[in-house]
């Protein structure tokens, strides 16, 4: 409650949009593209039956929750899945004071056409701090709730125009029912593209709107879709006090702005901490047009609509494209395409915690009748999409916490029960060496990744060494309970600058909340015992019992974070395809 | 604080290497627990008596952003560098709000071979010992072109540590009665 006075003010002056994220961390808002999933099915002749949208929400009246200032609303998306459970798909980011928001960032969502999506909306008024906090990492419990309202994805895509208002309801223990307001929703079909834009922006004599001091400038750059329909793209930081304002620079994507010709309304406004910002004046020009302006040096006016004479002011005030610049932004299929090779290493749990082999209770039960245990039915659900990305078949295959020959423990020997050479080919390989393996190493324990994770991160850096473009997976197939937290996350710490992911498949009924802590997916980064911090969060875990279950395929879930973490490695390294140009 | 380490015998070398530091962000930046909002900071690296300092961070609060790019020599015999991220107090005197040490052997060695871009964040601890922060760096040894005496033929060929014996690994000790938890 201590910002109910003004709200976050420092919050409300960023930049929303138009900033390039930290090249190390992953893309968010985005549930529906993954293209190492849409390319496996496509090469089985699959195709994807949905089309990518992107919807942009705006709010109307809501209610105010704080006490000498307006809300500062934020809207949370979900989608309903089949059990009645709410999956949160994405967030917009919060507006400073105000009742009647027009949130920028859009939420991605796949529209399936044979079936029923629906869309729930939650809408907050955020009390923390949020200036420079990722808004993923914004705890819900701690904001005030504001309204909820529900919608049917394919109702919004048939509406003409594909726009639609529902009105919020719920309940916000007020004791009586009061109108919450209402969400409108507008719904775009996304253009896949790689094209991005960066420009320098800066103004000169602009108007003086403030009283004691001069006015505080920032830009909002909209699009206009059709029938004057108006979608805000992006927005600059706040420069204050200041009429020749310089502002970072600002990178769109060709997804935001559409397309090199599409008209963009570009607005000046004086920032107000009441939330009511006055427009200095604005400009409709595309990206073709700013780019001319960059190359010939040349200052667009703005103007100031009138209702007087029904003609526009022209002020003396000038927007000035100092820099533009046209990058493309590679997918990860550019990169798979172009002999960026993924590597798979295998690593199977033999500590006791499985259960004794021979008993029909274990996950590790020979069944005589033929019938795969867990450990056998991960192997091959698993095995087949990472034959279909690794191109030689060939994969280094371990287990840990196993006893070997030599009597000890060992946290990493070779599954194939060979000295040298831990590696098996192709899916096969690995379940004939496990079988080989479960009869001749008994299941001890502990259960320590530390030392498979080393292994994996010596092999990803030998491949550095070599300049040879590869990117390597450790998938763990574990049962549980892991022993060395402190050891894991030190090791997976000192992997995580490497061109290395590590998927953690789990197998059997315990509890995983261990798994879901390493993988970092509420933007904590893991800490090493040293004081480093992971670079980048190259963890992700399955747990193969809600693939069981049917709420998500084994392919979806093992391949949703990877494109991403592959991409924050070789983007922070400028890494091109091979054979590409360089930026 | 105690340190106690092993100098690794494949990295013992008498040569002095240049490092290029690109110190470039810094994020959750506080003084006394508390997120810092306008005050304007600036980074130090140092390694023994040598140091750089950066460009202040204008726009100030909890997340700067330097990009600092500075080259520096450094002995083999070197354990750490240390990053040290001070702040500007209205007085203009600049006080110190945190320190991270990065031990060589996070960017030479095992990992890293010369020339390979490594990106590291440390965690930032104040006087007190409390963490105050993270501070993005990335560090790249400049290969040399002239001779230098380091015993690389045994370094392909070497298994990696054991968890068990950990050798010439760098450990950070804090001492307990300092931390406030």
């Amino acid at each position: 409650m201590g910002n109910c006075l003004s709200g976050d003010v420092a919050g409300g002056k960023q930049a929303i949009g138009g900033v390039q994220q930290r090249p190390t961390s992953t893309t968010t808002n985005n549930a529906a593209q993954n293209d190492a999933v849409d390319f496996f099915f496509r090469s089985r002749g699959q195709y994807p039956l949905f089309s990518q949208i992107e919807l942009s929400l705006s709010a109307s009246n809501l209610i105010d929750r704080d006490i000498a200032s307006k809300s500062d609303p934020m809207a949370v998306m979900y989608l309903r899945k089949k059990d009645g459970k709410l999956e949160e798909i994405g967030r917009t980011e919060v507006i400073l004071n105000s009742l009647n928001p027009k949130w920028i960032e859009k939420i991605t969502v796949s529209f399936q056409f044979e079936t029923v999506q629906t869309l729930v909306f939650h809408v907050f008024d955020v009390d923390t701090r949020y200036h420079n906090v990722p808004v993923k990492t914004l705890k819900l419990k701690e904001q005030d709730y504001l309204g909820e309202a529900t919608c049917v994805l394919s109702e919004v895509m048939t509406k003409p125009n594909r726009s639609m208002t529902i009105n919020l309801h719920g309940n916000v223990g007020a004791g009586v029912t009061r109108k919450l307001g209402t969400l409108s929703l507008q719904a775009e079909e996304t253009i896949a593209s790689k094209t991005v834009v960066e420009m320098n922006l800066r103004s000169v004599n602009l108007d003086n709107k403030d009283l004691f001091s001069k006015s505080d400038p920032f830009l909002r750059i909209s699009r206009l879709v059709e029938n004057s329909i108006v979608v805000p793209v992006c927005k600059t930081e706040v420069v204050d006090n200041n009429l020749n304002p310089i502002w970072k620079p600002v990178c769109l994507t060709m997804q935001q702005f559409g397309s090199k010709d599409t008209p963009l309304l570009i607005e000046c406004l004086d920032f107000n901490t009441s939330g009511n910002h006055e427009l200095i004046g604005r400009t409709e020009k595309s990206i073709a047009e700013l780019e001319r302006l960059c190359h010939q040096r040349e200052a667009i006016n703005f103007v100031y609509p009138s209702t007087s004479h029904g003609r526009n002011k022209v002020l003396k005030g000038q927007l000035i494209v100092d820099h533009f610049v046209e990058k493309v932004q590679y997918s990860f299929l550019d990169y798979i395409s172009s002999g960026f090779e993924l590597n798979f290493m295998v690593a199977v749990d033999f500590t006791a915690s499985n259960g004794d082999p021979r008993t029909p209770s274990s996950l590790h039960y020979n069944d005589p009748s033929g019938r795969l245990n867990s450990y056998q039915k991960a192997i091959m659900e698993v095995g087949e999409v990472i034959q279909f990305y690794d191109s030689d078949r060939r994969f280094p295959a371990w287990g840990f916490g196993g006893r070997t020959a030599d009597g000890h423990v060992s946290h990493a020997f070779n599954l194939n029960g060979a000295s040298f050479g831990d590696e098996v080919v192709g899916v096969e390989g690995i379940m004939s060496a496990y079988s080989n393996a479960l009869t001749n190493v008994p299941l001890a324990g502990p259960t320590l990744f530390s030392h498979v994770v080393d292994k994996a991160a010596h092999t990803a850096s030998q491949s550095l060494s070599q300049n040879s473009p590869k990117y390597f997976v450790l998938l763990i197939i574990t049962d549980g309970v892991l022993t060395d937290m402190a050891g894991t996350i030190d090791a997976l710490v000192r992997a995580s600058d490497l061109p290395l992911s590590v998927l953690i498949v789990g197998v059997g009924n315990t509890d995983f909340t261990q798994m879901e802590f390493l993988d970092a997916d509420k933007g904590r980064r893991l800490e090493s015992s040293t004081g480093r911090v992971a670079t980048r969060d190259i963890v992700q875990f399955v747990p193969m019992k809600e693939v069981h279950s049917g709420q998500v395929s084994v392919v979806q879930a093992l391949l949703e974070e990877l494109p991403g973490q592959f991409l924050s490695y070789v983007r922070c390294r400028n890494i091109n395809p091979v054979g590409a140009p360089a930026i | 604080m105690i340190y106690l380490g092993r100098i690794d015998p494949l990295l013992y070398t008498t040569m002095t290497k240049t490092l290029e530091i690109d110190i470039r962000s810094a994020e959750g930046l506080k003084i006394n627990r508390r997120l810092i909002k306008k005050k304007k900071t600036f980074a130090v690296a140092r390694i023994g008596d040598k140091f750089r300092t950066s460009n202040l961070d204008d726009s100030g609060g909890s997340n700067p952003t330097w990009n600092y790019k500075s080259e520096m020599p450094m002995k083999g015999s070197v354990q750490f560098i240390s990053i040290e991220v001070f702040y500007r107090t209205r007085c203009a005197r600049e006080k110190k709000l945190g320190e991270a040490k990065i031990p060589a052997a996070d960017f030479m060695g095992r990992y890293s071979h010369e020339g390979h871009l490594n990106f590291l964040s440390y965690r930032l601890r104040d006087e007190y010992g409390d963490k105050c922060g993270i501070v993005n760096v990335s560090i790249v040894v400049k290969p040399n072109s002239t001779e230098t005496t380091m015993f690389e033929a045994s370094s392909s060929s070497s298994e990696p540590p054991s968890i068990d014996g950990y050798c010439g690994r760098i450990v950070t000790g804090v001492p307990v009665w300092r931390l406030a938890s």
